[in-house]
Formats: structure tokens, C-alpha cells, sequence
């Protein structure tokens, strides 16, 4: 994408007045999306994106600068931006660019961009077929098809040159089902770090058949009860959970602005001792997945939680510094414009030793939750609020009617200490995490679990 | 370097017989100050600029969009839009508007805002950072306090005869507070956006950010009552979010929308009426045009309680048989859909005093959560949590939290009591206090 003779001169400009070191991240990204509404192929689109952005770090501040214009001038001009934030002296130097070798591949086997277009929209009509399968009480599908190929090339003044190229697939479908006045919407949409051969694996009529059937439930759902009750979250859905209220606080950005409620508690048993969690951006093409971080540090897993003991902090480049520690591959940014920050890759709770039918049976009372609709967490609190876009009442020891309207409200230590029951029925799912105005690809997972109480927050008596 | 209406033209020249061809070209430059413990934590510099194509070729809509293009690559991005639309259905409705004269929108560009050198910005960071930490003696730490500002452009071509551009300016802050008190921690929000640096007040943004958090601390889970509620514009803004996609026509028409078959019904209390205007001058979203070249406008869409109709783009009106209110809402990346421009609820004539009186014995709500997750924009239906603080003998009282407020939304609207004469905008929404009717907060 660039020569290295370039990238170090561009990395030499960007330490003109010193700095701890600078880097340079070039990135090209060709994607095309299908979308299909109402039974129509609404839009086609191809795009090309491409820019670089120049960082210099110092301390844990920096400068960074960034363009879509890949030439020497507005690359030397970018650097010198980012330069104009540092005043601490002298030209820093620039090391040999070496190559690093990834410490593990997500294999693609079907090249999406080679796939011809007449295919993918072949796909979005199979998801739409299906869905309206399901029933008459299905009044609207849309489905919507994207790849990408994202190539990346990260140059750093210490040595660090790495290419990457990472290809995204993802089809989801969402359906509204209506009966009556009541309407209710279902969603699925399976992700993948992954060539065309993943839409293989998941096909689309699956995908479909799991949105229309959750709209179609939701349909009998009755308004969810309010007040302290067991919940059960199916596979994937803790994960969901642990994500927003447990990972985010553990993020070294929010936790060196002392805005974590786990801040300075590295030891302490501050969840069940039954659960486990670990961030992991080397699961075989899972959409959080990748070779390299967006700094060029290795994919890696790291424990978080230990038998409910909390292990360690999610690290970037700047923060892993300031601590003295090597970063822990969780500097990531959305794109060339944005500035990495500590995110997470794939984040999970364990297996554990129950089974989903051992933990209902043994629920009396409380609710089972097998689709969140995403949430809110305040890291600096724990207080976190989550959406139930799929639930039901469990009545002794049996999953009954759905309900709808649910919220889960609470405080991450008390929830996470609640946890009971894991099962060993692991599975993740694919999402976008937004932060600080950016978002990436991530994967949360985990087995059934129940939390023995927690706030639901619901219109029902 | 060709301009953005250059490339734009390139791209309508390169129509093919028969074929409609829109281009829009978008540029910005955004400069971003984080201040941290009394340093400048990061500071950031951007140049960015794309364009995108339309074609719509016997009903068949493509779209293809480039980073930086060149007039060639310009070309190339017509050609592969071309290839989409071709294997797109037949529509009817995809349509491109034909040129309307476009009234010129004074104000929307400061040169002072433009001229400022990095070295007058750093310090409106560093400054807000050093009084919110120093204001309150519970609140010594911030978790972000950033300033921004951006200076940008669009233009449009068409083979229809569309040919406009125009220029823009504006800032931000954001500040959030932290406050600690007996080993409880609270946060506080603040924002304010604007045209230039001076309407800004960023002092008072500061103040805002320190006494949101300061006051929470302490806060209880309150038990479930049923009470007044008075909505703090930022917890009010969050509602009007969710409120606006049922009044795009787009949802009317895809069967998302609540408020289908409501026009011409009372859908709110008569004090409640709901604006669209691009033209707003002191509103974030004002421009001259739309994002297909339609003149901005004005639009009433809930009249004292009333529901008026719908906001549409080029497409949304023609198959709903009426005329763009120019709302196509877009970036260079995709077509365009349909969004608000400003959307502001019309002030009422409380102060925030009267308001407190008359919400005696309720709970002014600060923050709302789970919004977007918990409310059903389709049914209506939200459960939310709440945090705020108790109302006594007019004035604010003791911190609540954890409490959960179930409801729907044309249950809310029709509860509204009064309204606060102060507008107050997050992004592009526009909202002052909302004084509802007895509503239940669930605690314990």
C-alpha cells in the first residue's frame, strides 16, 4: 500500500519534536452492501474508502492527524499535524521497519468481492422467502447483505511494520409480524471475519427463520412483571450482558481516568466464583477477531475474570506505557480516522458445569431471556439498563408465556456476584460496540446462566 | 485539487442516455481537543472529503460512493453505481428532484470559527478541565471534557439541473464530571453546540456538568410510586429521538410507524407542538438545501396536540402523492433517507421555578437510559431507567436511582402539562422542559 522508505520518512516527520514514539496506519476498504425492503432490491452499493492517520504519542496524550489522501504531501503535512502537539524536546528517531509474523490466521476461503452481485441478492430473496414462510402474520422483511474487505498496514517508529487484511461478512434480517393492533419486530444477523464461505455455513433462510419466528412469538407476549425476579440468559445473551457492564469498566482508558467502578481492585473477587471471562481476539474468524490490533500488537486472550477474581485490565499502546506493561491487543479504532482506544475483541464467560434444563428446572419463578436488544452501562457506577427483545416467564421450572417490554436494571458487581448457575452450551454473538463515537466489530458470548436476582423493569403487574 | 461541485459535475457528464445521475460531494476539516489532568490528553486533526452517486436507470436505483476521488475516479464510481442498479428492482418512486431556486441561508459560515489557529481552541479545553475540577470540592476528576469544532461543505449535481453548494461552520463541548462523596460515584453530563466559539458559554456548560453530578450523590432506589414527573431536556431529548422516526414517511410507508393512521387526530396534549425547520438559524441542522437539493423548510408536524403529517424526501413523497419537505438526511456514503433537520419542541411559557412548583411532590427525571433499546418504535411501548432527584416545596431534593419508568409513547405525549420557555439543543434536537402527569417510577 505504501513503501517503507515513505512510511519512515512520514514516521520521521511525525517525531520532529520528539515524542515516545509515532505511527503511521494506512487503510483501504472496498465493501458492497445489498438491501432488500418490502420484497424489493431497495439499493445496491459499492464503496471505496481509503486514508491514513499519523499518531505521536506522548505519555498517555496524543497528537493525531489524518487524511484520505494517501500521497507524500498530505501524509508529510498529516504528520507534521500531529507533531505540532508534542514539545518535549529534540527529533526522535525512527527504528528498521520489520515485518511481524501474525500469531494467528482467520482463514477466508471464498473470496466475497470475487462472489457476483446476482449471488448476494439471490441470498437477501432466499432470506425473504423464508421469513414470509413462516406465516401470514408476517408483514415486512428486510434483509440486508454486506462484505468488505478492510487492508491495513501499521508503521511504527519503533520497528512495527504489519499488513493485514481482514474480510467481514455478515447477513441479518429483520422482520415485523403483526396481528391485530399488536406488532412486534424480530432481528437476527449472523457475523463473520470470513469469506463468502460463511453465508454457506449460515444460511440465510436460517438466519431468517430465527428473526420471523421471534416476531411471530413476540406477537403473544404479555406486558413483563417489574420487580426482583431470577433471570435466565440463554446462550450468548450473558455474554451480551458481561460485554457492556463488565467490560467496558475494564478498559484501561476509563479505568486510568479512575471512571471504573473495578479502578484499583485487581484480586478481588467481584463476581460468582462459578464465572470466568476471558477477551480473546483469536477465536478461528469470529467477528471480533483479528491477526494484529489496530497498533500492531498480536491477537492475544486475556483472562479477566478468574473463578469470580478480577485479573486484568484491557489494554492499548498509550495506557499499557504509562502502567509499564505490554499491551494486551486492545488498541482498535473504527477506521483511519479515528485514534485507537482500549475496545474489546471477543468477550465471554466460560463454560461452566450445569445444563440449560438443570438450570430452568431448578428456577421456581423469574424470566428467560433469549435476545437482548442492547443496553447502556455507566462505567464509572456499574448502573447498567438492557433491552429484552425476546423473554419469557418461567413458571416452576418451565419456560411459559413470552413477555414483552422487559429491562434488566442493575449494578455490575451485584449482578455478576448473583450468577448461580452456567451452563456448558457456549455461544457468541456478532455486534457493533460504539464508543467514543466509534464502532467495531465484536463478539460476546457465553453459555446459559442465571442470575438468582436482578431489577426487571417491565408494565405488567 | 478540482472543487466539490467540479467533481460532482464530473460525475453528472458521465450520465449515459436515458440515465438520471446525482452526485454528492461532502468535505470536512474537525479539529478535537481532549483535556485530562490539567494537559491536553489528545489532539486531533482531520481532513476528509467523498462523493456519491446516484443512478437510476429504468426505476433501478445504484449507488456507488469514493474517498477523495479524482475526476477519473469520479467516473469509475458512476460506472460501478451503474452495475448496481442493474441488478436492483423496479421502482416507480426512485426518482431524482428537478432543480428548485434555493434561497440563499446567511449565518451558517463563521470565518472567525474558520480562522482560529489550534493554539485558541487548546485553551478552551485546558480551561474547562481546570473549572470543572476545581467548582465543587466533591468533584475533582473528569472522565472527558472536549472541545470540537468542524468546518465543512456539500455540494450536489444532477443530470435534473440541480447545481448548489453551500459552507458551514461549528463547535462543541462536551464535558461529564465525576463526583465522590463516602465511596459513591456519580456522573454529569453537560453539552452545548453552536456557530461560533463566543455562543458557546462554555463556563456554563462546565457549571452544568459539576452540578449534574454533584447533586446525584448519595442518590437511593426510591419505592414504586406514582408521581409528576418533570423531564430534564437532556432525558426529554432522548424520547424525541425515538419519537422522530415515526414522523419520517419512510416508516409510514414501510409500516414502522405508530402515528400512521393518525393525521389530522390528536396525538398529544394541546400545549405540545412539534417543529422541523432547516432554515432554524441557531439550530445545528440548518442548511440552505437538503441532501438532494431541496429547498429547506419549515414544517409543523404536531400543531397543539394535532398531528400535521409527515417529513418527506424525493422518493417518500412521491409515493405518498405529495411534495419533498426537503428532509433527505444523508452522508457521501449512502443514498439519501429521510431524517430531521432541526426538530425542536415550541417552548412553553414555564420557568423552570413554576415548573418545580407545579410538579410538587414528583421527580425531576436527569438522565434516561436504555432508550434506544428499551423503547418499541414500532408499538410505542418503553420501559426505561431513571435517575433524578425528588421535588419539595419547589425546589430539588434528595437523589433517586435505579428507577424504571414504563410507559408508551402516545401515553406520554398526551400526559404533557406544561413546558419550559427555555430550548435547549443536543445535536439536532431541540427541547426544554417537559412537565408530564402522573406517571410510575418502579423502585423497590
Amino acid at each position: 500500500m505504501l513503501d517503507r522508505d515513505l512510511a519512515a520518512e512520514v514516521l520521521r516527520a511525525a517525531r520532529a519534536r520528539g515524542g515516545a514514539f509515532a505511527e503511521l496506519f494506512v487503510e483501504e476498504r472496498l465493501g458492497i452492501s445489498v438491501r432488500l425492503d418490502d420484497g424489493k432490491i431497495e439499493e445496491v452499493t459499492t464503496g471505496l474508502d481509503r486514508g491514513a492517520g499519523v499518531r505521536v504519542g506522548h505519555g498517555t496524550s496524543y497528537g493525531y492527524a489524518y487524511s484520505n489522501r494517501l500521497d507524500r504531501d498530505a501524509l508529510l503535512h498529516a504528520a507534521e499535524a500531529a507533531a505540532a502537539s508534542v514539545s518535549d524536546g529534540g527529533p526522535g528517531s525512527v527504528v528498521d521497519l520489520r515485518s511481524l509474523e501474525p500469531p494467528v490466521v482467520h482463514p477466508s476461503l471464498v473470496d466475497a468481492s470475487a462472489v457476483p452481485t446476482e449471488r448476494k441478492v439471490a441470498w437477501v430473496r432466499e432470506a425473504d422467502d423464508s421469513a414470509r414462510g413462516l406465516g401470514p402474520e408476517i408483514r415486512q422483511v428486510s434483509a440486508t447483505y454486506a462484505d468488505s474487505v478492510q487492508r491495513l498496514l501499521i508503521a511504527t517508529s519503533d520497528g512495527r511494520w504489519v499488513e493485514e487484511t481482514r474480510p467481514r461478512v455478515r447477513l441479518s434480517v429483520s422482520a415485523v409480524a403483526g396481528r391485530d393492533d399488536t406488532i412486534q419486530t424480530g432481528f437476527h444477523g449472523p457475523a463473520g471475519l470470513a469469506g463468502a464461505e460463511f453465508i454457506e455455513a449460515n444460511p440465510p433462510s436460517s438466519t431468517a427463520e430465527v428473526a420471523a419466528r421471534r416476531a411471530i412469538t413476540m406477537l403473544d407476549a404479555v406486558p413483563a412483571p417489574a420487580g426482583e425476579t431470577a433471570v435466565v440468559l440463554a446462550p450468548g445473551m450473558g455474554g451480551v450482558l458481561f460485554h457492556e457492564a463488565v467490560g467496558h469498566p475494564l478498559e484501561a482508558d476509563i479505568v486510568d481516568k479512575e471512571a471504573s467502578v473495578y479502578r484499583g481492585r485487581i484480586g478481588e473477587r467481584l463476581a460468582a466464583e462459578i464465572l470466568s471471562g476471558v477477551d480473546d481476539a483469536t477465536v478461528p474468524n469470529a467477528w471480533g477477531s483479528f491477526s494484529f490490533d489496530d497498533e500492531g500488537a498480536p491477537a492475544q486472550r486475556t483472562v479477566l475474570f478468574e473463578d469470580g477474581v478480577l485479573r486484568g485490565w484491557l489494554y492499548d499502546r498509550l495506557r499499557a506505557e504509562k502502567d509499564g506493561v505490554p499491551s494486551s491487543g486492545n488498541g482498535r479504532r473504527q477506521s483511519y480516522a479515528h485514534p485507537p482506544i482500549p475496545r474489546m475483541t471477543n468477550t465471554y464467560i466460560l463454560n461452566g458445569s450445569s445444563t440449560p434444563e438443570a438450570i430452568l428446572a431448578d428456577t421456581e419463578r423469574g424470566v428467560l431471556v433469549t435476545a437482548l436488544a442492547g443496553g447502556q452501562t455507566n462505567p464509572a457506577t456499574g448502573d447498567f439498563v438492557f433491552g429484552c427483545a425476546e423473554a419469557y416467564l418461567i413458571e416452576r421450572g418451565e419456560a411459559t408465556r413470552p413477555v414483552r417490554g422487559a429491562n434488566l436494571i442493575g449494578r455490575a458487581i451485584e449482578v455478576m456476584s448473583h450468577v448461580d448457575a452456567i451452563a456448558a452450551d457456549f455461544d457468541i454473538w456478532p455486534g457493533i460496540c460504539g464508543k467514543d463515537g466509534q464502532g467495531v466489530p465484536v463478539g460476546s458470548g457465553s453459555p446459559t446462566l442465571r442470575i438468582s436476582r436482578i431489577t426487571v423493569g417491565g408494565t405488567g403487574a | 485539487m478540482p472543487d466539490l461541485l467540479e467533481l460532482c459535475a464530473a460525475a453528472v457528464e458521465a450520465a449515459e442516455g436515458g440515465e438520471h445521475v446525482e452526485a454528492f460531494g461532502e468535505e470536512r476539516s474537525t479539529t478535537s481537543v481532549e483535556a485530562h489532568r490539567g494537559e491536553v490528553e489528545g489532539l486531533t486533526f482531520a481532513e476528509s472529503r467523498g462523493v456519491g452517486v446516484r443512478v437510476i436507470a429504468d426505476g433501478r436505483l445504484g449507488y456507488a460512493h469514493a474517498a477523495d476521488p479524482s475526476i477519473d475516479e469520479v467516473r469509475a464510481t458512476v460506472a460501478r453505481a451503474r452495475e448496481n442498479a442493474a441488478v436492483a428492482s423496479p421502482d416507480p418512486f426512485n426518482a431524482l428532484p428537478t432543480a428548485e431556486p434555493i434561497e440563499p441561508l446567511d449565518g451558517l459560515f463563521s470565518e472567525a470559527l474558520a480562522g482560529m489557529s489550534t493554539d485558541q481552541k487548546v485553551p478552551i479545553a485546558l480551561e474547562m478541565e481546570r473549572a470543572a475540577t476545581t467548582m465543587d470540592p466533591r468533584v475533582g476528576k473528569t472522565e472527558s471534557v472536549r472541545y470540537g469544532d468542524a468546518v465543512g461543505g456539500a455540494a450536489i449535481a444532477s443530470t435534473e439541473g440541480v447545481r448548489v453548494e453551500y459552507r458551514a461552520t461549528g463547535c462543541w463541548v462536551v464535558v461529564v464530571t465525576l463526583a465522590e462523596q463516602d465511596g459513591d460515584t456519580q456522573t454529569g453530563f453537560a453539552y452545548r453546540i453552536a456557530r461560533t466559539v463566543e455562543e458557546l458559554d462554555h463556563e456554563s456548560v462546565v457549571a452544568e456538568a459539576v452540578e449534574r453530578a454533584a447533586r446525584m450523590l448519595g442518590a437511593t432506589k426510591p419505592a414504586t410510586d406514582r408521581v409528576p414527573v418533570l423531564l430534564d431536556p437532556v432525558a426529554a431529548s432522548s424520547f424525541l429521538g425515538v419519537l422522530s422516526d415515526g414522523l419520517s414517511a419512510e416508516s409510514v410507508q414501510k409500516q414502522r410507524s405508530l402515528f400512521a393512521p393518525l393525521v389530522g387526530e390528536p396525538v398529544a396534549a394541546d400545549v405540545f407542538t412539534l417543529v422541523d425547520d432547516g432554515r432554524w438559524l441557531d439550530g445545528p441542522g440548518a442548511a440552505p438545501f437538503d441532501g438532494e437539493g431541496v429547498p429547506t423548510r419549515r414544517t409543523e408536524l404536531v400543531s397543539t396536540g394535532v398531528l400535521q403529517g409527515f417529513l418527506h424526501n424525493t422518493y417518500t413523497a412521491l409515493r405518498g402523492g405529495t411534495s419533498s419537505t426537503g428532509n433527505a438526511v444523508r452522508g457521501y456514503r449512502s443514498s439519501p433517507g429521510v431524517g430531521t433537520t432541526n426538530l425542536f419542541v415550541e417552548p412553553g411559557d414555564r420557568s423552570l421555578e413554576q415548573l418545580l412548583r407545579e410538579a410538587e411532590g414528583g421527580v425531576l427525571v436527569q438522565d434516561v437510559s436504555g432508550v434506544h433499546s428499551g423503547a418499541n418504535p414500532i408499538s410505542g411501548e418503553f420501559s426505561v431507567g431513571a435517575t433524578g432527584l425528588r421535588i419539595s416545596g419547589g425546589a430539588l431534593g434528595e437523589p433517586v436511582r435505579e428507577m424504571t419508568i414504563a410507559s408508551t409513547i402516545p401515553e406520554m405525549l398526551r400526559s404533557v402539562v406544561a413546558l419550559g420557555n427555555e430550548l435547549r439543543w443536543f445535536s439536532s434536537i431541540g427541547v426544554p422542559h417537559v412537565l408530564l402527569g402522573e406517571m410510575t417510577l418502579a423502585g423497590v
